[in-house]
């Protein structure tokens, strides 16, 4: 299928929105049959994860709760630490917390994540991502749901953006390599 | 890129009064260690040498200081941010350290990589110049807000 992308600085298409949706329901499935019984919160981080746990959350055949957070990230005009710019609206002392992300790359912002939650005494809690991109892990988590494992290139749609942009994009696309190496 | 103008970039990257007190090697390191701070990851300065080929008397010929390690991931991390066909020392530095200390972990970020980083962090990077020791520097331009 031919794909006219919004964007020129897009490369390719890297999941189609079909296998992006067969990622989501097998995602779906597999959390179902593990949480049954159990006492489920969505946890996800805005932006980005928004638009996987809306999908994930209504393939998931379970009673479960959802909740977001927003992180300040390092870079110019940052505070001096991270810290929660949204916090959780709800308590998750003795809940099952699945931690939602669109992607994990150098997994920092995760290991912050973790950190946080583990201190506020959830039953449990455990991490589910679209994309996973090891290339340059520097914090190595668990990660108990994956959707798939993607090579080192930047990457837009569903959830993740370019600028802001092309979050609502139904597929995942890599971008050209020209848009990091000047 | 003028020295005036770097520096007035950096004044607008959050750093810690630890990275502010480390004497570092390069200007990369430097802000890895900002980024590791932010994120209030543990990081130790170039912490262990591992010596790696020794004369017949048992003294050290060689030696590798990885740049970073993480304690709570123990982890080391070597910036190699260097022109890629200027790494091949250190990549086979990096394979005797593995061959002889198999238990240690470390991981080495290329220029590409660490480019990448930047990047996603909103932090446009310059090369420099061989006579300035080659390697990266964070630059100037309009500073992003989405990383």
């Amino acid at each position: 299928m031919t794909v006219t992308f919004p964007d020129e600085r897009m490369d390719r298409v890297l999941f189609s929105e079909e296998q992006v949706t067969g990622a989501v329901a097998r995602l779906g499935g597999e959390i179902t049959a593990d949480y049954a019984g159990r006492d489920l919160v969505l946890i996800t981080v805005l932006k980005g994860g928004a638009i996987f746990l809306a999908d994930l959350c209504r393939a998931i055949d379970l009673p479960l709760t959802v909740d977001f957070m927003a992180i300040s990230a390092y870079g110019p005009g940052a505070a001096g630490a991270v810290r929660i710019t949204k916090d959780l609206d709800d308590a998750i002392e003795g809940r099952d917390v699945l931690i939602v992300e669109d992607i994990i790359d150098t997994g920092l912002t995760l290991s912050y994540l973790l950190r946080v939650l583990r201190q506020r005494r959830p039953a449990s809690l455990a991490v589910c991502t679209l994309l996973d991109k090891d290339a340059r892990r520097i914090a190595d988590l668990p990660i108990e749901y994956r959707g798939f494992s993607v090579p080192d290139r930047f990457v837009v749609g569903y959830g993740l953006d370019l600028e802001g942009l092309w979050r609502n994009v139904p597929y995942i696309a890599t971008l050209n390599d020209d848009i990091w190496d000047g | 890129m003028t020295e005036e103008s770097h520096e007035d970039f950096e004044a607008q990257l959050p750093v810690s009064e630890r990275v502010a007190a480390t004497s570092f090697a390069h200007p990369s390191e430097r802000v890895a260690a900002c980024i590791l701070d932010f994120y209030q990851i543990e990081w130790r300065y170039e912490p262990t040498t591992f010596p790696l080929e020794w004369d017949r008397q048992g003294n050290v010929l060689t030696s590798f200081a990885p740049d970073f390690y993480l304690p709570e991931f123990d982890l080391y991390i070597e910036l190699t941010t260097m022109n890629q066909k200027l790494v091949t020392k250190k990549n086979r530095k990096v394979r005797r350290l593995k061959e002889l200390y198999p238990d240690i972990n470390i991981k080495i970020l290329y220029q590409k990589d660490f480019r990448k980083l930047l990047f996603k962090y909103g932090i446009p990077v310059a090369s420099r110049h061989h006579s300035e020791g080659g390697g990266l520097d964070a630059a100037v331009s309009d500073p992003g807000t989405d990383a």
